[in-house]
Parts: structure tokens; C-alpha cells; sequence
């Protein structure tokens, strides 16, 4: 491994340098989620940080018919009549951030009969069993290994994810307080600002502003701490996405996108006002990049779940500086 | 937003989608479709085609043509909207080719399709200053017989007019992004595209339905009188004669060779896969909307051609060619079709929109690639390749300016090599652009042996006749895009055959070795920072 050379058995130890490996928003693919554990192993990090949106977004009926299973995937039926089909066609649901889940067709019906909030709290019912699973993975995976991996929800994960990452064997919460390695110390919130989709973990910036504050007070040495927050900050072009009429779609000007700035007020003036080593994003998929605001170096890798492919970036952290490189994995 | 159901019209079972976002942050399958349509300069090559035709094609059957053309493009666009989706990054062929061949490859093909897209800007910026408001101010002459607007007009067909006018029309699309940023060229841009649809195409078709040659030679006698010569027409043949013209039959040989001219339009008709990564598209949007744009490309030039003709017959044209300007009392240059539109229209106020909104589509032209250009640069600083200050945003404007400055700096270079000198000819920049085509071909035919798991896990994990679907369209991309180029090889009017310009092979060759050194110095460099972008590219193991 050629990139930042780290000396062996720095990992977290308060060594002079750690490397931390960054990703965010795999919003429920699997395949991702597998890359993120091998991400370890491969890039030598000691340290491995999921930045929110690890949940997904849908749930895709495999609905018994006629001894086979029906499920619609792109917008296309798909059939499986025998096991390695099916097997094939949820590991196609699973890569691609859905969740295939085996019901009848009076199941479907059921479930699409409940109330917005019921079928809210079926979804995370869903959700969870994959979720506990991934977990299980990773105790299988980091078992014997010094790596400390970091997991915190974003705006769109239910709460219910919450119970799951603390009671998980090798996986730790950081969210909403502040966390050690390697003489360093890790600001956490998923919350972001408002969106116009209303998702579970929102807050008003002034709300959010007093948050952020709260956990950063205790970080201390804010020249060896590091901000892991889901939302970057406003106008920073870590943050720059489509614009979005009422019927969230997207707005074009002339024959492209009209963008905005989408990312917090609150976190921009957090940077601002504590001015950490980095400052950690996601959030924002399609607006990947680095910059600066301040001394702080600021991150947002973007998203590629729909690839396969997961964005991530390694940082260095060494006395008195940081250097990074993003992967796609 | 909240939790919804979808349900599959052909019964399949459907979804259950929760609050979350992003959901149905999705692109308008009309918007992706008008980019395309808008960026791929229907009405400039239409200008090509009459301007060359006298040289190079005479014989030729326009729509034949086209159609070829647009037959050679479509399995490339059905190509790009694949990649596009199984790959949803900005950066188009960078990123297809850079994760399906090699980064090498990725790297060298779009740094040569960004050079070649730097050297056609000088196309763009001569035509305007002649074609455009050189022709506009004739029209203006044409119309009023005012001398003022004739000297005027003549002077934007000098070198110093070309050169002057063409940089400062690059100098104001780079400070729209520097001093307004995106949001002020998407607001100029909307104006352009109504300005452009209506001059550029629905105005000539109005016009042409309604006017026929014997109209047409009564308005271009009492236009040109204005210019200070009558009985314009007839000098016009008497001199077009007098040069040798003589009227050619339809030829195979001639249609095949245009092909292309029309290659500018169907061999880049798909770059919305550009900004993929910056907007969410349905898969039938993609499809739609770059195949799309063939069909409306076609259609367009379908109403165009027998319209035009109508006033402006084969004859005409290949008159125009060789008879001597300023015999019939147009000193600076014979018209382009717009002018002869403008003329046709018989109308001050007409034939000045008709030049305008031609002039509008090529201005906004500028703006549209120096985003597409810089789009590239900032894949390229993002993987590290290049300095990481290319890849700088404007906070403010949320422009890419260093970036848009070096763009700049290359087209105004291009500008002075097309205004003073004649190393590159109209379409000579189609065979560098055509290579990197070639290179996204067989990039998409290897992918699915390349990237299985990307492709098993994409709505293209399908099999025809045993072999990926993507391996067979990426085949007849292939085939297309081979086909292409090899006419472009053929055809000495391209400006790039093997015949009469075997340099421009050489050339880009020389830029694709260029950018192969470039990548091999800069990891080299990089690796002495402790820096090696290969982990960019390399896959990480998901078991």
C-alpha cells in the first residue's frame, strides 16, 4: 500500500497518525455495506466512519404466484420460478439499496391498505431485520481486528436504527456526542436541516446550531478534532444540488438543472466558529468535493449507491494536518 | 413526501417507498432531451452542409444524408443512455472508460475529446462574427440600404473582425459564470433556446413553405439592390457559370462523403450522460432522451430541408459556391442559409430574427461547453490526476472558474488559428472527437466482463443471443462510430482523410500519447506526495 504510509500499529493507539476511511449515504445496498467493512482491510484504515442514510428507501413485494415469485425491479415484472432464480433476483434488490421481502398477494394488499404512519413503522420493521443482519456482519468481519468502526444514522434512517447500533458488537454510535481515537476526538449529529421530504430526522438551524454547539463544547482541542455531521454547510459547494418545484421535481433553466445551495446554515457557522481539523459530510450525493472554510478542511465524497460502487475518502491525520484521497470502491 | 405505494400497471406486485429524500428528485425526460437537442447545433450544421456542398459534395442528397448519419449515431446514443445509467456520475466518457478499460484510457480518450471541444470553439466563434452579426448587420443593410450597416457588417468577415468578435463572445460567456455564475447562464440560456427554436428553424420552415424560387429571386434582386448591385441573381449564375459551375446529378459517392458534415450533429447528440451525475434520470429518460434526440434531430431537419430547398435548390447553393461574392453585390462572403432565409422572408423584422436566433444558438453554445469541459477538469482534479485547484468553485457563483479560465485561454487560441490561419478546416475537429466515441464503444461492449457485478445489479443485466445486452449494443456502437470514421478517413471534405490531410490522424494520435505521458507524470508525482489515485479506480472487495 503505497498511499499515506502508515506506520504499523498506529491505528488508534495515540500514535502519530491514524487513517480514517469516510462514507456516507449507501442508503440500504448491500453490496456497499460489505465494501465498507473490506474498506479496512484494503486502504490498511484504522479507523472506518459511516456518515448517515444507511437505510433504504424502499421495500420491493416478492409475492408468491403460482409455486414462483413475481417482484417488480426498474420498473420491469421479474419472475422467479426456482430458488436460485429467487435467490438471484433479491440479491439484484439488495444491490441496488431495496428490500426485497416475501409476502402474499392479501400481504401486499394489506399493508398497502394501512395508514401513512402504520405502514411507516411496517417499513422499519422491514428495514431492521436487514439492518441487524449487516450488523452481524460486521462483528463477523472486524472480529479480530483493532479497527474501531464508527456508524451514525442520517436524516433518512428511522430511529428505530438507533437501538440496533448500540447494541451491536463491533460497531459504535457516535451520534449527538463526542468520541476518542488516536488522540483525536469525533463531533457526531445525523440530524440535517429542513428538506421538502419531511424525512425522520430534521430540525429547524437554529435547533440544529445549539446541537452542534453542545457536543463540539466538549471536544476540546478542536486542532485534533474531527466534525462528523451529516449535512454539510450552506453554500460551501459541498452542497450543491437540483433545485425542486412543489411536486419535487426537478427544476431545469433552459436545458439544465437550476442549482442551490441545499446544505445548513447552522453547521457553516458551527465550522466557523470552532474551526476543527476536517469537517465530515454527506448528504448531498451528487456534489462531491473538498474545500476549505476557514483552516477546516471539508468533505463530502457524494454517493454512488446506485453503482454498486461506494464513494469514500481516506484521511491522514498527523500533528498538524490532514491530507485526503476519495476512492470509489 | 410520504410513504407510497407503486403500482405496476402489467400487475407486477410494486413498491412501498418510505419518507426519505431523493426519491422523486428525477429529471424531466423533455429537459435531458432539449440539452441534447440544443448542444448538438442542428441549425450550424445545416449551415455546414450548404456552405461545403459547392466544394466538397455536389451531388449530394441532404436527407439521404442525414438519415445515414443518424443511423450511424443511434446505437451510440441507446449506448450512452446505458452507461449513463448503470454509471450515474458526472464526468460522461471519463468515468465509463476510466472504470471499464482502464484510468489510462478513460484519462487520455476524454482529455482528447476536452482538446477537440477546445479546437472546435474557434469553429463557433468565427461563425458567429460572419454568419452571425456580420450577416445580421448585412441584413440590416439588405433591408434599409444603409451603407452604415453594410461597412459595418463586412468588417466581421475580415481576420481581425473574426478574431476579435470570437474571443470577445468567449471573454462574455466566461465572465457570465465569473461575475452571474450558473444560475445567470441558465436564466440567459432559456431566452436563447425560444430565440433560437424560433429563428433558427420555425421561421425558415414558415418561410420556406411560403416561398418559392421565383419569390425568392425577386426578394434577393431587390435585397442585394440595397447592397448597391441589381439584377443580383443573374450575376450571380452568369459568374457562377463563368467559374466553371456546372449543375451535378445525385451522387452515392457525394451523399456518403456528407455524411460527414451531418456527423456533427448524431455523433454528439447524447451529452446530457455529462451532468448524469448531477441529476437523477428515470432509465426512460435516458432512453428517451438521448435516442430521443436523434428522432427530434432528424425530424427537424426533415421540416427544414424540403422547406429550405424550396426557395434554395441544390443549384442555387452550388452556385453560391462558385461565384464570385462580390459580383453580386456580397462583398464579404456568400450567404449562409440564414441570411438566405432572412432574404427569403421578404421582412426586416423577420429575416432579423431568423439570423438572430441563429446567432443566439452558436453564442450559447460557448457558455454550455465550458461547463461540459470543466465538468471533465473537475473529474480529473477530484481523482487527483490534476492539480487540485482545477477543480475549484466559486462559492458565490458556484462556478467552476479556474477551470472556465483555461477553457477561455484555449478558445480564444482557437479563435486566432481559425481566424488567421487555415491549419484546421470546419470539420477536421470531428475525427479527434469521433476516437474518444469509439473508445466509450468498446469501453460499454467490455463492460459487463469488465464490471459483472455493476452490470448484474443494473436494469441492463440482460442477455440477446447469449452474449450482454450492453456487449451487443456497445458492438454496434462500434460498428457506428467505426463507420464514421472511416468515412471522416475517406472524405476529403472532413479535413481529416487520409488523402489530403493524413496529418490530423497524426495529431490525435499525438494528443491521446500527450495525455498517456501526462497521467503516468502525475502518478508518479503524486506517489512522492504519498499520494496513489489508482486506489481511485480499485474495486473493493464486497465478500
Amino acid at each position: 500500500m503505497r498511499f499515506l504510509r502508515v506506520r504499523r500499529g498506529n491505528e488508534a493507539g495515540g500514535s502519530d497518525a491514524v487513517r480514517l476511511y469516510y462514507a456516507s449515504d449507501i442508503h440500504g445496498t448491500e453490496t456497499l455495506w460489505r465494501k465498507f467493512l473490506a474498506a479496512a482491510r484494503v486502504y490498511e484504515a484504522g479507523v472506518l466512519v459511516m456518515g448517515g442514510d444507511v437505510t433504504g428507501k424502499v421495500v420491493v413485494p416478492v409475492v408468491e404466484d403460482g409455486g414462483a415469485y413475481v417482484a417488480e425491479l426498474f420498473g420491469q415484472p421479474e419472475r422467479a420460478g426456482t430458488d436460485e432464480e429467487l435467490d438471484a433476483l433479491e440479491h439484484r434488490i439488495r444491490a441496488n439499496g431495496m428490500y426485497p421481502h416475501r409476502m402474499n398477494a392479501a400481504e401486499v394488499e394489506r399493508v398497502a391498505a394501512l395508514s401513512e404512519d402504520a405502514r411507516e413503522a411496517w417499513f422499519a420493521e422491514v428495514m431492521l431485520v436487514t439492518f441487524e443482519r449487516w450488523l452481524a456482519l460486521a462483528a463477523e468481519r472486524l472480529a479480530d481486528s483493532p479497527v474501531r468502526c464508527f456508524v451514525m444514522p442520517g436524516n433518512d434512517d428511522p430511529h428505530a436504527v438507533d437501538g440496533a447500533i448500540e447494541r451491536a458488537a463491533r460497531v459504535e454510535g457516535c451520534d449527538g456526542r463526542v468520541v476518542e481515537f488516536g488522540g483525536y476526538t469525533m463531533v457526531s449529529l445525523g440530524y440535517s436541516n429542513r428538506t421538502p421530504f419531511a424525512s425522520p430526522r430534521e430540525l429547524d438551524e437554529d435547533e440544529l446550531y445549539r446541537r452542534i454547539c453542545a457536543i463540539a463544547d466538549a471536544a476540546g482541542d478542536m486542532d485534533r478534532c474531527i466534525f462528523n455531521l451529516h449535512v454539510p454547510p450552506l453554500d460551501s459547494t459541498l452542497d450543491t444540488c437540483a433545485a425542486l418545484d412543489e411536486h419535487l421535481e426537478v427544476i431545469m433553466a433552459g436545458s439544465e438543472p437550476k442549482l442551490i445551495g441545499a446544505g445548513s446554515s447552522a453547521v457553516r457557522e458551527a465550522i466557523e466558529r470552532y474551526q476543527p481539523l476536517a469537517s465530515l459530510h454527506g448528504h448531498i450525493h451528487e456534489s462531491a468535493g473538498a474545500t476549505r472554510i476557514g483552516r477546516t478542511l471539508c468533505i463530502n465524497p457524494g454517493s454512488d449507491y446506485h453503482t454498486g460502487r461506494i464513494a469514500g475518502c481516506l484521511l491522514q491525520l498527523r500533528p498538524g494536518g490532514v491530507r485526503h484521497q476519495f476512492v470509489t470502491g | 413526501m410520504s410513504t407510497t405505494v407503486s403500482r405496476d400497471p402489467s400487475g407486477a406486485p410494486g413498491l412501498f417507498t418510505r419518507r426519505a429524500t431523493g426519491l422523486v428528485r428525477q429529471g424531466r425526460t423533455r429537459d435531458a432531451l432539449f440539452y441534447n437537442v440544443m448542444w448538438s447545433s442542428v441549425a450550424l450544421t445545416f449551415a455546414f452542409f450548404w456552405i461545403l456542398y459547392p466544394f466538397a459534395y455536389q451531388g449530394s442528397n441532404a436527407i439521404l444524408a442525414f438519415l445515414i448519419a443518424a443511423a450511424l449515431g443511434l446505437p451510440g446514443a441507446f449506448l450512452y443512455a446505458m452507461l449513463a445509467q448503470v454509471m450515474p456520475r458526472t464526468g460522461g466518457d471519463y468515468v465509463f472508460n476510466s472504470r471499464a478499460l482502464h484510468p489510462v484510457a478513460g484519462f487520455a480518450a476524454n482529455v482528447s475529446y476536452c482538446f477537440w471541444l477546445a479546437v472546435v470553439y474557434g469553429v463557433y466563434t468565427t461563425y458567429i462574427a460572419a454568419y452571425g452579426i456580420g450577416a445580421f448587420s448585412r441584413v440590416m443593410a439588405g433591408y434599409t440600404g444603409s451603407s452604415g450597416w453594410l461597412s459595418f457588417g463586412d468588417w466581421f468577415a475580415t481576420e481581425w473582425g473574426l478574431f476579435i468578435t470570437g474571443s470577445a463572445a468567449v471573454a462574455l460567456s466566461a465572465l457570465m459564470f465569473i461575475l452571474g455564475g450558473t444560475r445567470l447562464f441558465f436564466r440567459v440560456q432559456v431566452g436563447a433556446f425560444v430565440l433560437y427554436i424560433l429563428g433558427a428553424f420555425l421561421l425558415p420552415i414558415i418561410v420556406g413553405i411560403f416561398t418559392g424560387s421565383g419569390d425568392f429571386t425577386s426578394s434577393f434582386d431587390d435585397y442585394a439592390a440595397n447592397l448597391g448591385t441589381t439584377d443580383a441573381m443573374s450575376t450571380l449564375q452568369a459568374s457562377a457559370s463563368d467559374a466553371g459551375y456546372a449543375s451535378a446529378g445525385f451522387s452515392f459517392e457525394a451523399t456518403l462523403k456528407s455524411v460527414s458534415v451531418f456527423w456533427f450533429i448524431f455523433g454528439f447528440i447524447f451529452s446530457s450522460n455529462y451532468f448524469a451525475g448531477e441529476i437523477r434520470l428515470r432509465r426512460r429518460t435516458h432512453l428517451y432522451s438521448m435516442p430521443g434526440a436523434v428522432l427530434v434531430a432528424v425530424l427537424f431537419l426533415l421540416a427544414l430541408t424540403p422547406a429550405y430547398l424550396n426557395f434554395a435548390d441544390y443549384d442555387l447553393n452550388g452556385m453560391l459556391g462558385f461565384a464570385d461574392p462580390a459580383a453580386y453585390g456580397f462583398a464579404a462572403g456568400a450567404p449562409a442559409y440564414p441570411e438566405l432565409a432572412a432574404i427569403a422572408s421578404g421582412n426586416a423584422l423577420f429575416g432579423g430574427l431568423i439570423v438572430l436566433g441563429f446567432t443566439v444558438g452558436l453564442l450559447i453554445w460557448l457558455p454550455q461547453t465550458m461547463l461540459l469541459i470543466s465538468r471533465s477538469m473537475f473529474a480529473w482534479s477530484f481523482d487527483r490526476i490534476m492539480p487540485e485547484r482545477l477543480s475549484y468553485v466559486d462559492p458565490r457563483t458556484r462556478s467552476p472558474v479556474v477551470a472556465i479560465g483555461v477553457v477561455t485561454l484555449l478558445a480564444i487560441a482557437s479563435t486566432a488559428i481559425y481566424a488567421f490561419t487555415d491549419w484546421f478546416s470546419t470539420l477536421s475537429v470531428l475525427l479527434g472527437l469521433s476516437l474518444t466515441l469509439l473508445v466509450t464503444a468498446a469501453a460499454g461492449a467490455a463492460l459487463p466482463y469488465r464490471q459483472k457485478a455493476m452490470v448484474a445489479a443494473s436494469p441492463y443485466a440482460r442477455t440477446v443471443a447469449g452474449l450482454p445486452l450492453l456487449t451487443v449494443v456497445g458492438g454496434l456502437a462500434v460498428l457506428g462510430f467505426g463507420a464514421a470514421i472511416a468515412i471522416l478517413l475517406w472524405d476529403p471534405g472532413s479535413g481529416a482523410s487520409l488523402s489530403d490531410n493524413p496529418g490530423k490522424l497524426g495529431l490525435a494520435a499525438l494528443v491521446y500519447a500527450a495525455a498517456i505521458v501526462v497521467y503516468f507524470v502525475s502518478r508518479a508525482v503524486r506517489r512522492r506526495q504519498g499520494i496513489d489515485f489508482e486506489l481511485a479506480y480499485k474495486e473493493l472487495p464486497p465478500e
